[in-house]
């Protein structure tokens, strides 16, 4: 349960220095980041910085001194998501005039490449040693190689945390989830809580015997909002149909319904291929079975379907938790806590927290950090110049 | 290659319409991984019979199909559409095993034949499974039908037999029929999700607009 600070003003004033105290390495990490060692003399991109430095370490202070996750990294990963968006659409439209990408530039392996495609990868990658996307593999932006490094990096310190700390998609969903007041679609059958296998299974198998990916190329939601393949045939048109419908309701509607991560939490196949990797990440996300009264409000706030009544006996979140920490705020009893494999669940928790906070944090300012720094810059240039390209 | 990997991709499905019938009788005869092992590799093996069986007959109906690419092509695409709604149907259902599946009901002569015969009855079991008209089995048979050559059609299934028996392999080592049941679910609504390709592999034969496979 979060930390109640209202308590005086003296202990207010010990509460704000403690958390400033606290956060003063992320200021450090994440200066560094977004500046990349050098300050900039232009204006526009200066002024970026600055704005961008300052939203991620109020976010972060937040998350210290109220002791709250969920209500402030939502409002970081919604931004990024929306951010991540201008950006790549203003690049790839001075890049190549268009947001629609065209059969040579697939030919000529120049599609960027996107961390969903990697379970689709394996498969083929160990049948026929290719990677059966048309991307290129170092040196430009979203590359194979950075992609699967990150990956990587994200999969051994943070699992599926991924999902809630690190995509820079998954922030549609989780931003429409949250803005009815109710959910009006309350409860969904246990059998669609599979589903994103399913769709993980679907597409890997499919993947191996087309030997091309086939969620990129038929049931992409986010194509809707980042590129997607000229419309030239009847088949194209089939496949926007698709893309354009899947976003609307995955994405969109649904979550606004159900006040869940419909697209995240049922569907995306990445995000099931991930939650293997929940078992070699350090952190996870256990029930106190002394504190919990059997409430359920985390059962129904938990936006990717993570904790049933089965979790709650086996005192841990299920294995596609994201580690938002939304239902950690949210216990009435502080029964829930991030927790670090192999400690007692009595040692110090709110130490607990911080390391897992840390990492999770930083990892999401470093992905969030450029993007959303570049959005501010477009969006000034659209004030200014009309256009929210460069030139 | 194909046909293996055509396996692969229906072997999820094949396994979460059968499993649910054979492997509790699986686990109920075995001890141990290395007997269940023993028990799996007999059941492959009568699985293996049927298909060599069915692969014949995909011969003979190839030799009596129609020469025209285009009374082809209405006919694969047909038998696609067919086969792809049956898929999402029976992936929407929430029966645990397929109609279709020969080896369902079977459990009162199974207990008979693992009195009289307890070493063949993992592979009448298997026999009985390879020759179930079940969906997937059936987009296979239809691809096998496009061989020319009845060596062609028995290697094609061969492979197809390996690419779906990746699936149950790990079948020994599943200890608990809870994660089974969780297993079939997954496979189902995959199940679903690859019956909707078929059905847009279908219409788009039948559209004549590409030619399939
Ligand atoms: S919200 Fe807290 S008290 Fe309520 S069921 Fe969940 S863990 Fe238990
Ligand atoms: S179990 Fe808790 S931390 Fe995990 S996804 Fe659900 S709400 Fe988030």
């Amino acid at each position: 349960m979060p930390d109640n600070p209202s308590i005086g003003p003296h202990a207010t004033t010990m509460t704000n220095l403690r958390a400033a105290l606290t956060s003063l390495p992320m200021m450090l990490m994440t200066f560094v980041i977004l500046s990349g060692g050098k300050l900039t003399h232009d204006p526009r991109h200066l002024f970026a910085l600055v704005a961008t430095f300052c939203f991620l370490n109020t976010l972060f202070f937040l998350m210290v001194k109220t002791g709250r996750t969920d209500r402030w990294r939502a409002i970081l990963f919604t931004v990024f998501a929306v951010a991540f968006v201008i950006s790549f659409i203003s690049h790839y439209v001075e890049a190549r005039g268009s947001m629609a990408l065209s059969e040579s530039e697939i030919l000529e392996c120049r599609t960027p490449f996107c961390h969903i495609v990697i379970p689709m990868t394996i498969i083929p990658l160990a049948l026929t040693r290719t990677i059966i996307f048309p991307g290129t593999m170092t040196g430009v932006y979203a590359a194979i190689a950075s992609m699967f490094i990150i990956w990587i990096g994200a999969s051994l310190s943070l699992g599926r945390g991924f999902c809630a700390w690190g995509c820079f998609l998954g922030g549609w969903d989780d931003g429409f989830s949250r803005i009815m007041k109710r959910p009006i679609i309350k409860n969904i059958g246990k059998k669609w809580h599979y589903l994103s296998f399913a769709v993980l299974l679907a597409v890997a198998l499919t993947s191996a015997a087309m030997l091309s990916p086939t969620y990129c190329e038929w049931l992409c939601p986010y194509k809707a909002v980042t590129e997607y393949v000229q419309v030239t045939s009847l088949t194209r048109l089939v496949q926007m149909i698709i893309f354009l419908t899947l976003f609307a309701g995955l994405v969109v509607i649904l979550p606004l319904l159900a006040k869940r991560r419909i697209q995240c939490g049922l569907f995306c196949p990445f995000g099931a291929f991930q939650s293997f990797t929940n078992k070699i990440s350090p952190f996870e996300v256990r029930v106190d079975k002394n504190l919990c009264v059997k409430c359920k409000k985390c059962i129904t706030v938990c936006p990717t379907f993570s904790m049933s009544e089965e979790s709650l006996d086996k005192g841990k979140a299920r294995m596609t938790c994201i580690k938002c920490g939304k239902c950690i705020d949210n216990c009435p009893k502080g029964a829930l806590s991030f927790h670090i494999k192999g400690t007692s669940l009595g040692d110090d928790r709110t130490a607990q927290r911080l390391l897992f906070l840390f990492p999770a944090f930083l990892f999401l300012s470093t992905m969030a950090g450029g993007n959303i720094q570049s959005a501010i810059v477009r969006i000034i240039g659209l004030f200014t110049t009309g256009s929210l390209l460069a030139h | 290659m194909d046909a293996f990997l055509l396996g692969l991709s229906n072997g999820v499905v094949c396994i979460s319409y059968c499993a649910p019938v054979l492997v509790p009788y699986l686990l109920g005869q075995g001890s141990g991984v290395l007997a269940n092992l023993g028990i799996v590799a007999r059941f492959l093996l009568g699985r293996l019979a049927g298909y060599l069986a069915f692969s014949v007959l995909a011969f003979t109906f190839h030799t009596t199909l129609p020469a025209s690419v285009a009374a082809r092509s209405l006919i694969m695409g047909s038998t696609y559409i067919i086969l792809s709604v049956l898929l999402v149907f029976y992936g929407l259902r929430n029966r645990t095993s397929s109609p279709a599946c020969a080896a369902r009901g079977s459990g009162p002569f199974l207990l008979k034949a693992g009195r009289l015969w307890p070493a063949l009855a993992p592979a009448i079991l298997g026999l009985l499974t390879g020759l179930t008209i079940c969906p997937p089995f059936l987009l296979a048979f239809a691809a096998a039908v496009e061989k020319t050559t009845l060596t062609g059609s028995v290697v094609f299934f061969v492979l197809f037999f390996c690419g779906t028996s990746v699936f149950f392999l790990p079948i020994p080592l599943v200890g608990s029929l809870k994660r089974l049941s969780v297993l079939s679910t997954v496979g189902k609504l995959a199940a679903g999700i690859i019956g909707l390709y078929y059905f847009y592999a279908g219409l788009i034969l039948l559209l004549g607009v590409i030619k399939y496979p």
